[in-house]
Order: C-alpha cells, then sequence, then structure tokens
C-alpha cells in the first residue's frame, strides 16, 4: 500500500486519492491513513463533486472499515431462517449448480441481477448476467431517476441534462433539494448564486433544507407539480413569452401542444396545486423575462423521479418550458454536457458476451430507458412463477425499492437467491447465499467517466489493507462465480489491467489518475451550439413521436397533457410523502454509529405534519402518533411544523430498519415502503412511491 | 500577534451535520460526543416560513468564564486566542461546564476530561490551523483566520458582513456569525 501513497515527512500518516462510496455521487477524497488504519477523509479539490469538500455521509460511512456489524464471512440460509458459514468454494459451487439448473430448465430469462451501480458493478454485474445469457440488468432507478430519464428522453432525446445555476437569474427547482440529496460542488454552487442575487424559487410540499436559500417558496399539493408546469407554459404561449426563433428551427410540435395548453390557465391549477392562479402567472412571467437565464432546474429523484402517476409527463413538461424559454445549451439555461467514454478494447483479452433476449419488462413499460430496467419486473415475474434467480450487488431492494412484502414473497418462490454486501441488509436476509465483499476502501476499481462542463476520470484505489481476510473484492467476487457458472472465459483479466486498458483508450496515465484522483479529459463545454437532439425528429419534441409510434400504451399520450395522480388524500386522510435527509444515504448509512446518533440526538427520525393539522388532531411536537393504513402500521414520533403542506405528511425514508444485525438503525423510525402498494407506472415502470394514503392518530404525548 | 476567529454564515448553513462528523474523526472523538451542535429555528406561519440552522461550538472567548472559573488552571488561552484545556491539570470538576454560557463543553465520558472545541490547533504539519469544520464544509459557511490581521479573510469577512457574536453583551467571543 505505502508504494502507491504519498508518505509526508514527519506527520506519521499517508495519503491515498479514492472515491467516496457513501452515495451514487462517488466524489473524490484524499485518504488519510496512520499505521495503517483509516484516520480521516477530505475532499478531492480536482473532483467535480466533491470540489475540497466532504459530506457528513463521507466522513460517517468510512467508518463501515471498522464496524463491529460487517459481514466477514460467507453465509448460507438454514431451512429456519438462520445463517450458517459456508466456505467460499462450497458456495460458489453450489450458487453454479443452481444457475446451470436454472438456466437448462427456464433458460436465461429467468435469471436477473440488480444493484446501486457503482464503477466496478457497472462493469462486472452486467458483464456477469450477459455472460449467463441474460439481458436482466436492474438497477435501483424505478425507485429514483426513471421517471426523470424516461421523459426527457421523450422531448430531447437525453436522460438528463444541468441548469447552468450560476450563471443564471431565476433557477426553480421542482421539488429537489440540494441541502438534503447532496453533491457537495452543487449545494456550493447554489450558495454562492443565492447570495449573488439569483433568485431561488423552492416548488415543494416542504419547505426543505435548501429553503435557507430560496427567495420564494410554494408548497404545491404532492403529486400536482405537472398542473403548475402546465400552468406556466399555458402563460408563457399565451403571452407570448416564448423564444420564438428557437421553437420555429430547433422544434416540433409546437402548434399542436399550444391547443393542448389552452385547457391549463392558472385558474384551472389553482384548485389542484393548492398555489394561488396570481402567483404561478407571476413566476411564468418571470421566467419568460428571464430567459435564457430563467430555468426549470432538472431534478433528480425529489418530485417526479418515480413517485405519482403523473412523473414522466411531469418530465416532460419541464423539458418544454425550457425549450419554451429557449433555455437550451444557453449561459444561465439548460445544458446537455458531453460524458466521455472509454475507447474500443481488446477483444481477445475482454471478449463481449453474446447478446441474450430483450431484457424483461422492457414491452410491457415501453416507455422507459432501458439501460438499468425497471426492476419491479423482477418482483412481478418472481410472484408469478417466471423469475427463478436473482443476484443483489450493494443493494438494499427489499427494504427500499418496492412494498418489502412483495419483494420477500417474489423471492420466497425463486430457486436461487444471491446477495453480495459489506452488511447483513433486509435484503441479505432474504436471499440464500450471502457474499461479504470487502470495502471501497479495501479495494481498487475501475475509473469512472464523468460529463459536465468540464468531462473527467475519476478513480478509486485502496486505501487500506482488508480488515476482514475472508472478504473479497467484487471483480474477484463476479470472475470466481463466473467460473462456477461455466463462464469464466468472460472474466480473465484482473480489474487493474482493465482498468489501465480503459485508461490507455483515452490516453490517460494510471499512474498519474492513482497520483491525482481525477484527470480532465478533452475539451471544456461550449455553450450555444444547439444540442443534437437524440430524437426520432431529430428535434426538441412537444409532441413525441416515439409515443405515437408505440402501441399498447396505457397511459401516456404524445401531447404533455394533464394527468390525475393515482389517489387523492381526503378530509380524515394525508398524502405518505417521503425524502433524505443529509446524513444519510437510502438505507445503506443507518448502520453507521456517528450518523445514527445524529439522527437519535435531534430526533431526525420523526414524522412531519402540518402545524394547523396537528392541531385539529391534538397533536403535538414531539407526540408519539400512529400512522396506518391497510398495509402498514406503526408508531412514530411527530414534528409539528409550519414547514409542510397541510394534505402530506412526511417521513425521511431511511428508516425502520429490520435487520437485527444492523444494530444502529434497528427498529429507529418508520419504513416508507412498507406503506407503499406494490404498483408499476403505466408506460414506464416507476414504483409510485407517494401514491400512498395514511390516516394519522395521537397515541401518546 | 495572532488572534484566531471564526465566521459562519447561518445563510449558507444547510445543516448537513459534515463538519460534526468531520470533528469528530479529525479528533478521534466517540460517536455520541461532538464538539458542535445545533439550534434550529422556525419563524413564521405557513405558507411564509423561515427556517435557520444555527452551529454552535467554543466561541473562544477573550475573557472566557470557563477560564475564570477553572480552580487548577487547566483552562487557559494561548497566546494564539484560542482557549485550550491541559488535560494533565483538568480534575473533571465541570466547573468550566456550568460556566461556559454557549454550553460547548462536553465531558468525554471515556476519560472524564473536559473538552471543547480548539480549533483544530493540533493540525496536521505544525504550521497554521486548519479546522476541519472549515475544511470540510460543503456551502463554505465557515471562514477561519487572524483577527489581528486586517487583510485576513475573516477580518475582510467580518467587516463587509457586518457580523457580530450569536449573543450581545454575554462576553467578548470570536465566533462572528452572518444571519
Amino acid at each position: 500500500m505505502t508504494s502507491r501513497a504519498h508518505a509526508k515527512e514527519g506527520t506519521g500518516y499517508v495519503t491515498v486519492a479514492t472515491s467516496c462510496n457513501a452515495c451514487t455521487n462517488k466524489c473524490g477524497v484524499i485518504a488519510y491513513v496512520k499505521d495503517g488504519r483509516l484516520w480521516k477523509l477530505k475532499g478531492n479539490a480536482a473532483h467535480p463533486y466533491s470540489k475540497g469538500t466532504v459530506c457528513a455521509r463521507g466522513h460517517g460511512y468510512a467508518q463501515i472499515l471498522y464496524s463491529a456489524d460487517r459481514l466477514t464471512e460467507p453465509l448460507k440460509r438454514n431451512r429456519d431462517g438462520s445463517y450458517s458459514a459456508i466456505s467460499w468454494e462450497n458456495a460458489y459451487r453450489e450458487i453454479g449448480e443452481r444457475v446451470r439448473a436454472i438456466l437448462a430448465k427456464d433458460g436465461p430469462e429467468a435469471l436477473a441481477i440488480v444493484e446501486d451501480p457503482r464503477p466496478n458493478g457497472k462493469y462486472y454485474s452486467k458483464r456477469f448476467i450477459n455472460a449467463l445469457g441474460s439481458n436482466n440488468y436492474y438497477t435501483h432507478n424505478a425507485t429514483c431517476n426513471l421517471s426523470l430519464s424516461s421523459g426527457y428522453q421523450a422531448t430531447f432525446g437525453g436522460t438528463n441534462f444541468s441548469a447552468d445555476i450560476a450563471s443564471s437569474k431565476l433557477v426553480v427547482f421542482i421539488g429537489r433539494s440540494y441541502g438534503d440529496g447532496m453533491r457537495p460542488s452543487s449545494a456550493a454552487t447554489l450558495a454562492r448564486a443565492a447570495e449573488s442575487g439569483v433568485k431561488i424559487v423552492l416548488v415543494d410540499p416542504r419547505l426543505n433544507n435548501t429553503g435557507i436559500f430560496a427567495s420564494q417558496w410554494l408548497p404545491v399539493n404532492p403529486g400536482t407539480d405537472l398542473a403548475l408546469l402546465l400552468a406556466i407554459a399555458n402563460v408563457l404561449v399565451a403571452e407570448g413569452l416564448y423564444d420564438k426563433t428557437f421553437v420555429a428551427e430547433q422544434t416540433t410540435g409546437f402548434d399542436e401542444w399550444a391547443v393542448e395548453l389552452a385547457k391549463y390557465p392558472p385558474e384551472w391549477a389553482e384548485g389542484i396545486t393548492g398555489i394561488p392562479a396570481d402567483t404561478m402567472t407571476a413566476l411564468a412571467r418571470e421566467l419568460g423575462a428571464a430567459g435564457p437565464k430563467g430555468v426549470i432546474e432538472q431534478g433528480w429523484r425529489g418530485a417526479f423521479g418515480c413517485q405519482y402517476r403523473n412523473s414522466f409527463n411531469t418530465a416532460r413538461a419541464i423539458a418544454a418550458i425550457n425549450a419554451l424559454l429557449g433555455n437550451w445549451n444557453r449561459k444561465g439555461g439548460a445544458l446537455i454536457t458531453h460524458t466521455p467514454k472509454a475507447g474500443a478494447l481488446d477483444a481477445g483479452k475482454f471478449p463481449t458476451p453474446v447478446q441474450g433476449p430483450q431484457k424483461a419488462g422492457v414491452t410491457e413499460y415501453p416507455l422507459q430507458t432501458q439501460d438499468n430496467g425497471t426492476n419491479l419486473i423482477v418482483v412481478k415475474q418472481g410472484i408469478e412463477g417466471k423469475m427463478k434467480g436473482v443476484f443483489f450487488y450493494n443493494s438494499n431492494a427489499v427494504k427500499a425499492y418496492a412494498n418489502p412484502r412483495d419483494w420477500k414473497d417474489a423471492l420466497a418462490k425463486m430457486e436461487l437467491t444471491v446477495c453480495i454486501d459489506v452488511q447483513m441488509s433486509e435484503t441479505a436476509h432474504q436471499c440464500d447465499y450471502v457474499l461479504p465483499e470487502c470495502s471501497y476502501l479495501e479495494r481498487d476499481e475501475l475509473p469512472e467517466f464523468l460529463g459536465g462542463k468540464q468531462g473527467c476520470v475519476a478513480g478509486r484505489f485502496k486505501a487500506v489493507e482488508k480488515v476482514h481476510p475472508e472478504t473479497r473484492a467484487s471483480d474477484v467476487i463476479y470472475a470466481e462465480l463466473a467460473e462456477a457458472c461455466g463462464v469464466g472465459e468472460y472474466f480473465r483479466f484482473s480489474c487493474e489491467e482493465l482498468a489501465r486498458a480503459q485508461l490507455e483508450s483515452v490516453s490517460v496515465s494510471y499512474d498519474e489518475l492513482r497520483e491525482k484522483g481525477v484527470v480532465n479529459l478533452g475539451e471544456p463545454f461550449a455553450y450555444d451550439e444547439p444540442p443534437t437532439w437524440k430524437t426520432p425528429s431529430g428535434k426538441f419534441e412537444f409532441v413525441s413521436q416515439k409515443i405515437a409510434a408505440t402501441e399498447g400504451l396505457k397511459l401516456y399520450t404524445p401531447l404533455i397533457t394533464w394527468v390525475e395522480p393515482k389517489v387523492s388524500p381526503g378530509a380524515d386522510t394525508f398524502r405518505l410523502i417521503g425524502g433524505k435527509q443529509s446524513i444519510h444515504s437510502h438505507t445503506m448509512t443507518t448502520s453507521i454509529e456517528s450518523l445514527m446518533n445524529i439522527t437519535r440526538e435531534y430526533a431526525l427520525e420523526r414524522a412531519w405534519i402540518n402545524a394547523a393539522r396537528a392541531a385539529e388532531l391534538g397533536i403535538a411536537d414531539g407526540d408519539t402518533i400512529e400512522v396506518r393504513n391497510e398495509l402498514f402500521t406503526a408508531t412514530v414520533r411527530a414534528r409539528v411544523t409550519e414547514r409542510l403542506n397541510p394534505t402530506a405528511l412526511w417521513i425521511p425514508t431511511h428508516y425502520g430498519g429490520s435487520s437485527p444485525e444492523l444494530r444502529q438503525g434497528f427498529g429507529v423510525g418508520i419504513p416508507h415502503m412498507e406503506y407503499v402498494p406494490f404498483d408499476i407506472e403505466p408506460d414506464v415502470g416507476s414504483a409510485m412511491t407517494h401514491e400512498a394514503l395514511v390516516t394519522i392518530r395521537k397515541v401518546s404525548a | 500577534m495572532t488572534r484566531y476567529a471564526m465566521l459562519i454564515h447561518t445563510t449558507r448553513c444547510v445543516g448537513c451535520f459534515a463538519c460534526r462528523v468531520a470533528c469528530q474523526t479529525q479528533n478521534s472523538l466517540p460517536a455520541s460526543d461532538s464538539f458542535i451542535r445545533y439550534e434550529e429555528q422556525e419563524s413564521g406561519s405557513y405558507p411564509v416560513v423561515y427556517a435557520e440552522q444555527v452551529p454552535l461550538q467554543c466561541q473562544h472567548c477573550e475573557d472566557a468564564p470557563c477560564v475564570s472559573v477553572c480552580p487548577t488552571g487547566a483552562s487557559y488561552i494561548n497566546n494564539e486566542g484560542i482557549v485550550l484545556v491541559n488535560q494533565e491539570r483538568c480534575i473533571g470538576c465541570k466547573y468550566c461546564m456550568t460556566a461556559c454560557p454557549y454550553n460547548a463543553r462536553i465531558q468525554d465520558h471515556r476519560t472524564g476530561e473536559v473538552e471543547k472545541c480548539r480549533f483544530c490547533v493540533w493540525h496536521d504539519d505544525g504550521s497554521v490551523p486548519e479546522p476541519a469544520c472549515v475544511d470540510t464544509c460543503v456551502t463554505g459557511a465557515r471562514i477561519f483566520g487572524d483577527l489581528d490581521d486586517p487583510t485576513s479573510e475573516v477580518s475582510q469577512a467580518i467587516v463587509s458582513h457586518n457580523a457580530k457574536p450569536i449573543a450581545a453583551g454575554l462576553t467578548r467571543a470570536k465566533i462572528y456569525y452572518v444571519r
């Protein structure tokens, strides 16, 4: 290790440039190591997401290295649900036998893999399932940003963009909070922008922790952002406040959509959204005056990544307003930047598996972005008895991706379930085999290519030796599993050999990346070049030609129209909505002592309720309340606040841990997904995680 | 002379707790003990509401009450204006904890020693201190530097933002807040 690291004279520590694993951002960090033990992390100033800082999750999750709750050896489930140690060799042999039996009887389409992608997983998980002849590679996206990416694809052909906040005049956030679901550099940019006078508008049922930067909070009724956006588009078109040159040159379908938009004046949206018509009209006029420096921010999970039975159209409406304002690739507007990629590699050393049958779920949900798929099809086909085997990598799907009971039913029917993780998650508890990975600080991974105003490649390098000798890195586990399944020929190279080949293909030195952690690639983004629209028409589409050409759709139409949410709260019910807190990353970090101490000390597991609604129900701040619906009932303390729309009950989505091995998070707070009925957004494939109603009653003061 | 001080922009603080965890790591504190605590303030009524997070820690007062009540001289102000505790002299009597109007001192439950923010004075390589909370602050809400140097970033920011101690007339605190 020391040969790779840089000892600072007289300081007693060495530093290693690597990347964080506490969330999907994978920020560049510098690990400080004393006597072979990790001391602390600092941000890598060269990394575009960390810019030299580390968030609480990053500092906290590093403690997984020395956690007493880590997996230390392979486990096999006994008939009574308990687990016993098994050797790696026997685990591989048994898994290999079951895989071969499934392949022989049901074919490769009965096997799937599910992960929350990280640098190695993106390559190895996909390659492993492909090598078995299956295309059933799924990420967590159906419970994250699948509706967003699919909606964007149906308008401009790409799957995401970025608001150019630093150069903008007016930025409207739809449900996303940089202060909660944090990327450090984005939060820093927003802080500077707000201080320099950029107007920030938050459209969110909750005044979230980005509120400190906001000039205006619009506490929209959850699930109705689409109505607010249609009303804004209505005003922009009706009052001629749009970029007529851009619309004429770069778009298609405007005239048809303009006719549809006439149905959606602000007066129509007022009753749906709970926002006064005048407020929406004023915001539309401000956007029209500011365009192309008035922009709707791109979102991520927020309010329309996967939440409602209209989220796909919410994404399309955002893209369409940015088109009306002529924002695309303009300074202060909406940017579609290039992401660099590795070049072609030696096909003899890194052979490509033969293409298998179409990914399950693509036919039923044809508007989805297909790369990441909808993992909910694994649940559906598992319950139907069609999906026979599933591998999970770095994924707590059972707790977080859909209703846990449906996942359990599906997995119980399968013939093989395997979980690769660092800790005994709720998902591991439902699997036949649990394979322990070493942590991200104990392994090398493949380089990660990142887009943005300046493309780059970032590295992950081992900072300390393995703490638990029986744990193994994911690339090694996949290669060994592949050998056991009879497809080892696709994995006969080391992670470092592949990393070196990928870097060589873009003329980056492996040693330079190891030294710096980040190396820039290509030219910086240039403003004012119109994007290449990757749509059927080759233009921005207000009316989707892809949707027009797709048969058998159940909900969405080529036009961007209003779509009702699936459920609506009444006088006695609340819509259960959830969101992130800055100290946790999904459910993964609720095993971390220092982060859970913050949760306990500040009672962050509480359910938020609007003060006026709480008063009606006799609930005071800190009271214990029962949250009930037809699927689940549990108690939690209430946080009575003015910061929440009265139709909603908001809970942080990290809590309610039910794995006894993860002692820090066990039994703290309530589990969001237990309340959400298993259902799938028509045509798209998302989990519709906010389409659930609950009732509340006070239990005790 | 050098007189270290800090400025905290609560108008930039999203309450993300990064400073707390970075501080714990830098200073090898147990997970349950922190030199930084937070007060959350909510004002207004729906839908016109303002919410603010105020991080609090040792204010490194020039007239530190913790120092004047310490019976053994364990609490002292060093020649750079940093309030410190000499653990060899600390008898764990907690007078200082009671005297601190900011509730900024904690007792290490493992050793019984009383401790608090020390501006990371035991820094990496013997040069200028670089507090971990400043280094890790995601939104740049914290500025650290020398009050006796009028050209330092902290001195200039205090003037340009009209930053003030958290409570007027309490002590001569050297953490300045922009609110």
